[in-house]
């Protein structure tokens, strides 16, 4: 279906906003530390998991198997989990589309297979309909109970539709089930969601050393403990993560759009722009796409600013023409540019109602308040910082808020917060906390 | 059962997606595709560059896409060897075209042909493509021997499987391809051989503009060159005949049609005005989108404006359905009253439900013409762009009279079938429910379509 395609664009969209997607595919290798494991990594070896063979080598098998057999259920479904694990690697979204397909013959072959309703529950994920992974993610576990996989997809939905406390009891039932590189991976993001930085990086250590062999989860899970270092001023560290995990992965947005902004940070803009320019070209993802427009209007040239928000626009209109959701983004983008600020009130509160998260109420405080709406921001700002999230960007906001209202010393307390976690937790904002501040 | 069949039917039409020409690909994917061809001694290249929405838009940023120097730049990063020794590949020819993408957007296409040098005895020749190496896409390379030249060895096929790049497979066991070099032997001919050839601009935009229309046959009327002498009626013909094909798709409101003029008791005459509105609606819908497209498309989509157009239509239905429902009723009621004795307001029925019918007639009509058919915008669209805009408006209203001829067609089945009906003597019980029961289903349908377009326009 034509139409579908761009929806990967979407998804990969999502990948920087559901960042913890990762290493959704590869399960732990054989040698995991705990017995439970053990029984499981059979299973795994059966599926194909554990092979040290590269996912394109696995799916040029599971293509061959199917064209000799096309009943075979468990190849289709397999086929369907690889497509996504290749769409990842190599940023491509027909892949997903592929995946769609191959997972929904699966299903038809087989409708009580619980590795396709968790394989369509992560595309679902990916492609931002919440709800509807939710809804497959218990589809499966309902089949199959015993799967820390399903508890993983339930989990990140939860979180996205800002239910945490459940999501964390799925993330732990899932690396009791099955202590994995995913496992440890959603544990990081919980202790990070409330506030336990030392912890969260204790347990993205542990998921990096669960890596298998495949290079792109290793790589991923990088890049999330060097944003656990950025996100704390440690952008030394943080770069050296962000640099091995582009030796893993060569050419990895993710790392390369990670290295722009700690180079940033760090005052080497035009390394930054380098950086962010093959982030860019590799997936034009729209928080990239605006990150390069910050940097070139820092740098001075705001002529190729203007081009990047300009193909903020473009892609935002193939998004709205794919029937994709990314209201939460463009508010997020069109406030911080201060732009159409009243429509993207409107967007941030549709965009909150879609995803009731932290970060969808985040937004929508921020839109609030460069509406001059303080009072009502509030509000939404002490739903954002509710886990006790160290996120200097919520501080920020919540700074601006307060001084928005007239509580002048409460905004500056905020500021100096957000400046002591992340001196330059944002191109655009970082400065202005700073004079508010002093 | 019927009327379940029927409701099925209609949602599984308003299910169905909107065509939009997307890129097959992703949007922002750029797809290269390089073929050597050896042409009894002479090697020549053709290289395909098909750039999706987003890569084009970053080009036209950046100044836009000039063909010859696109040319020269692919060519420099085409490397190629013969004999183990670099040779040169001199562009010759290019064709550019820009095929409408999604979103108002466009996408590009760059054909070039590119002159390498005369083989002599058995050479072994490769190529390496160089050209946007990080970037995305589908990567294709075919090597080919013609006119007495013959593949020794090859190390890549000697057929394109996307055809050039204008039909990527969408076989699920097919992985984007990501072939950027091939290695070949080959024992040239004597003599030379011809220039492989480009597609032509007219084939171009004929198979590009339309890769994802539900309707090809239609859309490549447009991209017809010769449009003079016989040409003109026959593709009038054809035209008509796509539309009159297109409304036996689902959708476009043929059951209700049937289920109104059954229950209203209609004529001959209901019929080809209801042909005429739809027609009307349509036509106009088309044009009118079209302006949208062209001139507002900063602050609308058409693929947003279809949902809306799907509820209004729908919720046209609803309406028509209310109306006859309150119009039987009151009439079930005088005729309670009759029967009772009761003669004391005698005003003519049949005038006043005459002007009424008419009106209802109009929202029917409407609700089947309002929903633009995508493959009638692309082509009222391609001729913008190819500055046919008279032929593709004339085109474009033989489509939607062929689709309004099938409407009508079926409008005279019901007007038959139910006086035929009425004359075979079924017990009167069945007549006189028959209005009711098609009024029910009208409003049915009406309810179903609304439900159905509701969650897509919020």
């Amino acid at each position: 279906m034509p139409n579908k395609l761009l929806i990967g664009l979407a998804v990969l969209l999502a990948a920087g906003f559901a960042a913890f997607l990762g290493g959704v595919f590869v399960e732990p290798p054989a040698q995991a530390p705990s017995a439970l494991a053990a029984s499981q990594s059979a299973e795994d070896f059966k599926a194909g998991f554990a092979l040290d063979a590269s996912t394109a080598r696995l799916v040029e098998s599971l293509q061959a198997t199917l064209e000799a057999n096309p009943k075979d259920e468990q190849s289709w479904a397999l086929l369907g989990l690889a497509y996504q694990q290749r769409a990842r690697e190599t940023g491509d979204p027909s892949y997903y589309t592929k995946s769609g397909g191959a997972l929904d013959r699966a299903l038809r072959l087989d409708p009580s297979d619980s590795l396709v309703y968790s394989g369509l529950g992560s595309l679902a994920l990916s492609r931002h309909r919440f709800a509807l992974a939710l809804k497959l993610g218990r589809q499966a576990h309902a089949l199959s109970p015993t799967i820390a996989r399903n508890y993983g997809v339930i989990g990140d939905a939860e979180i996205e539709l800002g239910r945490y406390r459940s999501a964390f009891r799925d993330f732990d039932t899932m690396t009791r089930l099955q202590p994995s590189l995913s496992a440890y991976a959603r544990v990081s993001y919980g202790r990070e969601l409330i506030g336990h930085t030392a912890a969260a990086i204790t347990a993205m250590k542990l998921a990096l050393d669960a890596a298998t062999d495949t290079a792109e989860p290793a790589a991923w899970t990088r890049v999330q403990l060097g944003k656990l270092y950025f996100n704390h001023g440690r952008y030394r560290a943080a770069e050296r993560e962000f640099l091995l995990a582009n030796e893993t992965f060569p050419n990895y947005a993710y790392a390369l759009d990670a290295l722009a902004t700690t180079e940033a940070a760090l005052g080497r803009l035009r390394r930054a722009v380098g950086y962010e320019r093959r982030a860019v070209d590799l997936i034009p993802l729209p928080q990239y796409v605006a990150t390069l427009g910050d940097l070139y209007r820092v740098a001075g040239r705001p002529l190729l600013a203007r081009r990047q928000y300009a193909l903020i626009g473009a892609i935002e209109r193939l998004l709205r023409a794919n029937g994709v959701r990314v209201d939460l983004e463009i508010a997020q983008f069109d406030v911080d540019h201060g732009l159409r600020l009243t429509h993207a009130l409107a967007l941030a509160r549709i965009g909150q109602r879609q995803r009731p998260s932290i970060d969808g109420d985040d937004v929508l405080a921020w839109a609030l308040t460069r509406n001059g709406r303080c009072g009502a921001a509030l509000h939404y700002s002490q739903l954002a910082l509710r886990l006790g999230t160290q996120d200097a960007v919520k501080f920020f906001h919540r700074g601006m808020i307060d001084r928005c209202l007239g509580r002048h010393a409460a905004g500056r307390a905020w500021f100096r917060r957000a400046l002591a976690l992340n001196p330059r937790f944002s191109l655009l904002w970082a400065p202005v906390a700073r004079r508010y501040a002093a | 059962m019927r009327r379940l069949l029927v409701l099925a039917a209609a949602a599984l039409a308003l299910a169905a997606p909107v065509a939009a020409t997307a890129h097959p690909l992703g949007n922002f994917t750029i797809n290269r595709y390089t073929e050597l061809d050896v042409q009894g001694d002479r090697l020549y290249a053709v290289y395909v560059l098909d750039l999706a929405e987003i890569p084009t838009f970053q080009a036209r940023a950046a100044g836009g896409v000039n063909g010859a120097a696109y040319a020269r730049r692919i060519a420099a990063h085409l490397h190629l060897t013969v004999g183990g020794r670099p040779a040169v590949l001199r562009p010759v020819r290019h064709e550019l075209a820009f095929p409408p993408g999604q979103g108002g957007l466009e996408t590009t296409r760059l054909e070039i042909l590119l002159a390498g040098p005369k083989l002599e005895g058995r050479s072994s020749v490769a190529v390496r493509d160089g050209n946007y190496a990080d970037r995305i896409g589908w990567r294709e390379v075919v090597v080919r021997g013609a006119d007495g030249a013959r593949l020794v060895r090859s190390s890549a096929p000697a057929r394109s499987i996307s055809d050039r790049l204008l039909a990527y497979p969408k076989n699920l066991l097919q992985s984007p391809l990501e072939v950027s070099s091939a290695q070949a032997v080959v024992d040239p001919a004597t003599a030379g051989g011809p220039p492989p050839a480009l597609i032509s601009p007219q084939l171009l935009a004929d198979r590009v503009g339309v890769r994802a229309v539900a309707d090809p046959g239609f859309a490549r009327l447009i991209a017809r060159s010769s449009v003079g002498g016989w040409f003109l009626p026959i593709a009038l013909a054809i035209a008509f005949f796509w539309g009159a094909a297109h409304a036996l798709s689902p959708g476009h409101g043929k059951s209700i049609i049937t289920a109104y003029l059954v229950g209203a008791r209609g004529t001959p005459r209901h019929a080809l005005l209801l042909g005429a509105t739809v027609t009307a609606t349509h036509t106009i819908g088309v044009f009118a989108l079209g302006l949208v497209t062209l001139s507002l498309s900063q602050f609308i989509l058409p693929e947003e404006l279809y949902p809306w157009l799907n509820l209004v239509s729908a919720l046209l239905v609803v309406g028509v359905g209310v109306s006859v429902l309150r119009w039987r009723l009151r009439e079930w009621r005088h005729a309670r009253a009759h029967a009772r004795g009761h003669h004391h307001h005698h005003h003519d029925h049949r005038d006043h439900d005459h002007s009424l019918g008419a009106r209802r007639l109009l929202g029917i009509g409407i609700s089947g013409g309002i929903i633009p058919c995508p493959t009638a915008l692309v082509v009222l669209l391609a001729a913008i762009s190819l500055h046919r805009v008279g032929y593709g408006l004339v085109l474009i209203v033989a489509f939607s009279l062929g689709l309004a001829a099938t409407m009508t067609g079926l409008g005279l089945v019901a007007v038959g079938a139910r006086r035929v009906f009425a004359r075979v003597d079924l017990g009167g019980h069945a007549v006189r429910l028959l209005p009711a029961a098609s009024a029910l289903v009208v409003l049915a349908l009406g309810i179903a379509m609304t439900v159905r377009a509701f969650p897509h326009v919020t």
